[in-house]
């Protein structure tokens, strides 16, 4: 079957009204988790995945994916009108965006970031449906060394374009690799480190993990004292931008869709990296650099694009190869596990009414969300109303319900706690928790696959070497280590520590 | 020499990947041709220690220990407490009875919140979530010993 007759397939199990309903309740969600300062998609995710059970895989991944996707728009709400990131992603938009809703200009900004993030979300679909089919097909070639080598991979470029130190990022990683070998090991069946603890036999969950540190590990280092802001509410009739403010968007728009595209290909918080470097790339080409931080267009159309199409970029090395590159999509990919689909690179083949039907959906839920959140902007600037002393027990509810219901378990919750208080502490000492879940997911794969390399070798490591695709990854695995072990003699800042200043700088 | 935000994190972890390496013990390594239950874990704790090292060589990078805030931890600390005992009575009590005891004592004790509000908005919640999770999504949620 060719991409138009695939897609054909896809849209005609999108647009059954059930599917259409399960899309508009995730774009909905997601807009109101993006919105809401302390609620990021993965607790969104995490909370809802349980409530997806008794759905079939389509309406589930169709509905966890639209948190995600919408919560890149919602976050930018947040952001313009009360200068405080919804999400992590909408960091850079408080700059400018904020400084335009000062200026009278808040449904302009309001404006030129849904439409930029429905340009970029689609422009990031359109790419996927052309790029996961055939990549998921070469994927078909990988045994376990290139596996192996793939995911060696993943962990070095996550930790290359991290904005903390090599270091840093690989400890964390490592942590999670070990978090990751707890409980009965497949190949020859020997508890590890399970304390006698019954549940403990299945290893470490990543929802517990990831609603711990990144939903309760937030909570804990927010005080609801310090949360305050005043909200600026813009009129409906407000919300259209003026010839020139399109006009001076439209390059940031097409650039940001692109370079967030190529970032969330890559492993790590690609859409939170994706928009750091847009704006720094707005500022730099443009010609009143100036007026960035004064409410410039381009500080806001640029990383909102960058934001969704990156979150949308992150779909491909998911769906193609099963691979996630963050704790979002390694949730997503828990979500379809749960209901007996693998992702990778049998999925286009041998589920394509998922594969398709979730592409199409999100060509649908693109169109939806702007819908959302331009007409409806009002209501959801009331969310922002509710006062943070009554919002966060809501979501450590939320939290509870949300691990507690996976599978039943009291001591993933206590995990989830456990998590939580770690989570709190990694942020005292200036350590990302995000290569640990990332650890933690891939911990699996890569001891089976590193042990099956050996085993089909006799053990000889030359193995990773001998074939050419495992051969070529570790290749890029080597001159990134290069590059920043050059980085680190000549003790000079390369663009990603200039990176990290400019990101301290701007949340000061 | 000024102790670092990074000293007391390198430590940490190298003290936990020396624990995990006592505990892995009885696992055995088995051979390059047939790799064992213990390779990988030992393979990544000594990974853990060596990273933990470098980051404790570089610490000067690192803030002063005594300028890392800890304002927020009296709230971190009341709000832990507080949600550790509404994990130990959740399978007890059930979800009502737990989470609204949850949400009175994070809104009237910790965040120190009109008693009457605090009360109208934890039973208010919880039976919305209650009836949500129910009705709508069709996932009960846990019963207590008193049935509810």
């Amino acid at each position: 079957m060719g991409t138009v007759e695939s897609l054909l397939l896809g849209f005609s199990v999108a647009l059954q009204p059930d599917v259409l309903w399960y899309a508009f309740l995730g774009c909905l969600v997601g807009t109101i988790v993006g919105v809401l300062p302390g609620i990021g998609p993965l607790s969104g995710i995490s909370i809802l995945l349980p409530a997806t059970f008794g759905l079939d895989t389509t309406k589930s991944v169709v509905m966890l994916a639209g948190i995600y996707y919408g919560s890149q728009y919602g976050g930018s709400t947040t952001s313009i009108l009360m200068r405080i990131p919804g999400e992590a992603a909408s960091v850079m938009t408080c700059i400018d965006g904020y400084a335009m809703a000062q200026k009278g200009r808040a449904g302009a900004a309001l404006c030129i970031a849904a439409v930029g993030s429905w340009i970029a979300g689609t422009f990031g679909v359109i790419m996927l449906t052309l790029i996961a089919p055939p990549l998921a097909t070469f994927a078909l070639r990988f045994g376990p060394p290139e596996y192996t080598a793939l995911l060696v991979l993943g962990l070095i470029f996550l930790a290359y374009m991290s904005s903390t130190s090599l270091p840093r990022t690989l400890l964390m990683a490592c942590f999670g690799l070990l978090l990751g070998t707890i409980g009965i090991d497949n190949m020859t069946g020997h508890f590890r480190y399970s304390f006698d603890i019954a549940e403990l036999g299945d290893g470490i969950g990543i929802v517990p993990v990831a609603i711990g540190l990144f939903g309760l590990g937030e909570i804990l280092s927010t005080p609801s004292a310090s949360v305050v802001g005043k909200v600026i509410a813009p009129k409906l009739r407000q919300l259209l931008p003026s010839r020139r403010e399109w006009r001076q968007s439209a390059m940031p728009i097409a650039r940001g869709s692109v370079l967030g595209f190529l970032i969330g290909l890559t492993p790590g918080s690609a859409h939170i990296i994706s928009s750091f470097l847009s704006y720094a790339i707005e500022r730099r080409v443009s010609k009143h650099p100036e007026e960035f931080g004064k409410g410039a267009v381009a500080g806001v159309a640029g990383p909102e694009s960058a934001n969704n199409a990156a979150s949308t970029g992150a779909f491909v090395p998911m769906l193609a190869l099963g691979l996630p590159t963050g704790p979002i999509t390694a949730v997503l990919i828990a979500a379809l596990m749960i209901h007996g689909v693998p992702p990778g690179p049998t999925l286009v083949n041998e589920h394509p009414n998922v594969f398709w039907g979730f592409v199409a959906s999100m060509y649908v839920g693109n169109l939806m969300l702007l819908a959302l959140n331009l007409p409806l902007v009002g209501i959801f600037v009331n969310v922002l109303r509710i006062p943070y002393a009554y919002l966060y027990p809501l979501v450590i509810m939320f939290c509870i319900i949300g691990v507690y219901e996976v599978s039943h378990s009291i001591v993933d919750v206590w995990i989830m706690l456990i998590m939580g208080v770690i989570g709190y502490g990694l942020r005292k000492f200036g350590l990302d928790p995000a290569p640990l879940v990332l650890g933690l997911v891939i911990a699996p794969t890569l001891e089976m696959s590193l042990r099956q390399s050996l085993i089909m070798s006799n053990g000889n490591w030359a193995i990773f070497l001998e074939r050419p695709i495992s051969l070529v990854l570790l290749a890029v695995c080597a001159a990134l280590l290069a590059l920043a072990a050059l980085s680190l003699m000549r003790s000079r800042k390369d663009w990603r520590s200039r990176l990290a200043e400019a990101e301290v700088g701007e949340n000061q | 020499m000024t102790l670092r935000s990074d000293h007391i994190a390198g430590g940490v972890f190298v003290a936990f990947g020396v624990f995990v390496f006592a505990l892995s013990g009885d696992l055995p390594v088995g051979t390059l041709s047939f790799p064992g239950a213990g390779m990988m874990p030992k393979l990544v704790a000594g990974l853990l220690i060596f990273f933990a090292l470098l980051l404790i060589l570089r610490a000067n990078e690192s803030a002063p220990i005594a300028t890392v805030p800890w304002g927020d931890l009296p709230h971190a600390v009341t709000v832990v407490a507080i949600t550790a005992a509404a994990i130990a009575l959740y399978q007890t009590l059930g979800f009502l009875v737990t989470m609204t005891l949850l949400l009175f004592a994070l809104t009237f004790g910790a965040e120190r919140r009109h008693s009457l509000a605090a009360a109208a908005f934890s039973i208010g919640v919880v039976a919305l979530t209650y009836l949500l999770f129910a009705a709508a999504l069709k996932t009960p949620l846990e019963r207590g010993i008193l049935g509810f």
